[in-house]
Order: structure tokens, then sequence, then C-alpha cells
């Protein structure tokens, strides 16, 4: 996890004009590590869902969580995307907002997994029955 | 040693705002944020380090570094919240035990990095690979900041005196 939000937050202080001179084409170099970064927090949240479905399943901060994570991804994915053409074609400003977004999804993301464990008021399904 | 880290949680406030509702978590979700901020930062110079994307500027990418140092500050502050609330259940945690080592050694790390090291890789052209003592620095810092991350998970569960370490 903490390379996935790393990579993405080395990329979002870029895109708000952090480190101007950082050439946009190059830093997307590193998103095929975040990828494989991504299938191992999938496998593993995937192992923590099974474990204690009810615990998350029932609490709305999980919900929270997936949406910023998801969204957050597809920012990544669309980063990925758009960087790779010529750097004259790009629209900053538009680039800057959703920069600042991404930053502020994967804030989103980690405090609400690390809330998780703090609001869930259901541990096991066998509650239900 | 614990009743001094007792008191100076109690006389600053810490101790009130940790076992406030949501003092606890709130103070987590700033120091991972610090943790991430530290690896997307120092953690990707390391990788630029040690070869992953080639002709991305040594000297540009890190200027990224003095935000992981801004991250390292919110996990020092956080941390020390955490141990002062409770002492007891760190000092004598071999998981924190090991990952005050880690960060020990990714200090002197930098500290030799950036005595002998650092300019040279600065003023490296981004094409160029860097030289065997800079690449090894780099696999020891990602080495040591990903130790790190480990131990600070597993200190949660390794609460003493349930689990046995030599040196406790």
């Amino acid at each position: 996890m903490a390379f996935v939000v790393g990579i993405n937050v080395a990329v979002g202080l870029r895109l708000v004009g952090i480190a101007p001179k950082i050439p946009l084409q190059r830093i997307i170099n590193f998103y095929p590590l975040h990828w494989y970064c991504s299938i191992a927090i999938l496998v593993s949240g995937l192992a923590l869902l099974a474990a204690y479905p009810a615990k998350a399943l029932t609490n709305p901060v999980f919900y929270l969580k997936l949406t910023a994570l998801i969204i957050g991804l597809g920012l990544s994915r669309y980063f990925q995307l758009k960087l790779q053409v010529e750097q004259s074609t790009i629209d900053e400003k538009k680039l800057k907002l959703l920069g600042a977004l991404s930053l502020l999804l994967w804030v989103i993301t980690i405090t609400a997994g690390r809330f998780l464990a703090y609001t869930h008021n259901t541990l096991l399904a066998s509650r239900f029955y | 040693m614990l009743e001094l880290l007792s008191n100076f949680s109690q006389i600053t406030g810490i101790y009130w705002f940790m076992n406030s509702p949501w003092g606890w978590p709130v103070a987590e979700s700033i120091h991972f944020f610090g943790l991430c901020l530290l690896l997307g930062t120092v953690g990707v110079f390391d990788l630029r380090m040690l070869g992953m994307a080639n002709g991305l500027s040594y000297e540009a990418l890190h200027k990224l570094v003095p935000w992981g140092v801004v991250g390292y500050l919110l996990n020092v502050t956080t941390g020390t919240m955490f141990l002062t609330t409770s002492p007891d259940q760190y000092l004598f945690n071999p998981a924190f035990q090991t990952k005050l080592f880690f960060m020990l050694i990714a200090g002197l790390n930098m500290l030799l990095f950036y005595f002998t090291t650092a300019a040279a890789v600065k003023s490296t052209p981004a094409i160029i690979t860097l030289p065997n003592r800079a690449r090894t620095i780099a696999a020891i810092s990602l080495l040591c900041w990903c130790g790190v991350i480990v131990c600070g998970r597993l200190i949660t569960y390794f609460r003493p005196p349930y689990h046995w370490c030599f040196w406790c």
C-alpha cells in the first residue's frame, strides 16, 4: 500500500507544481511497479475481507475507502496514459487539479482504512443468524 | 524511563488527546500518510538510483526529498505520541525495537549518502547508471524503510509480556 500511495504522492506532488523540472513523461515510468503493488493490495485486501466479511461489509467507512481507492487507481491509469504524450499538448491546469484530487483521494483512502478498525459495529456474520 | 515518558504525555496533553474517541486513529492516519510521503519521495529516489525510470534526472527527482523530511517529521511526532501514551507497550516490544534498529540503520545510511555520494549522484546525467556504491546505499535505504513499515504493523501483534524476546 505504501508503494502504491507513495508513487501516487510523487506524481501528485509533481502535478500540483512541486519540483517542476521533473519531466512528466519520465515519472510515469514508476507506474509498472505501482500496478504490481496494486495487485498485492488487491490480494491482501480480499484475504482480509474474506477473513471478516461482515466486519467490513456492514461498515460505511469500508465503502468510502473502496470508492476513494477505485477513483484513485482510475486517476493513476489516466495519468499514466495522458502523460505519455508530448508535454506541450497537455492541459497543465486540468492536470494540476486532478493531481490535487488524486492526493486528496489517497489521504481519504488511508484515513478511512485506519478508521475501519475503530468504526465497525459487527465482527462476525453469525450475528445475523 | 516509563515514568518519564508517561509524565511527558500527561504534561503535554498528548495522553488526553490520544485517549479521546478519535485521537488514536487520527494519529495513526497521519503516521501512515507520513510513511507514504517518505516512501513516495525518498523511496522513489532510491528506486531511481537502483535504475528504475531510466532517463529521469537524479537532481530533479531529488527536489521531492524535502517532502520526505516532512513525512519523517510527521512520523516522529505521531510516533512519539504513541510511545509516550503507552510506553510499556512499545519499549518492551521486539517489533518496536527492531523498527528502531531499522530507523537507526536508515539514518546512518542517509548520513553516509549525503557525506560521500549525494553530490556525485545529483550531477550524474540521467542516462548514466550509478556506481555500485550509490546503488548499495539506495538498496539499504529501501530495505530499511520496508523493514520499518513491516515492524510497525507487527507492533500490534507482539504485545509484551505475551511474547518472549531475548533482550527483554
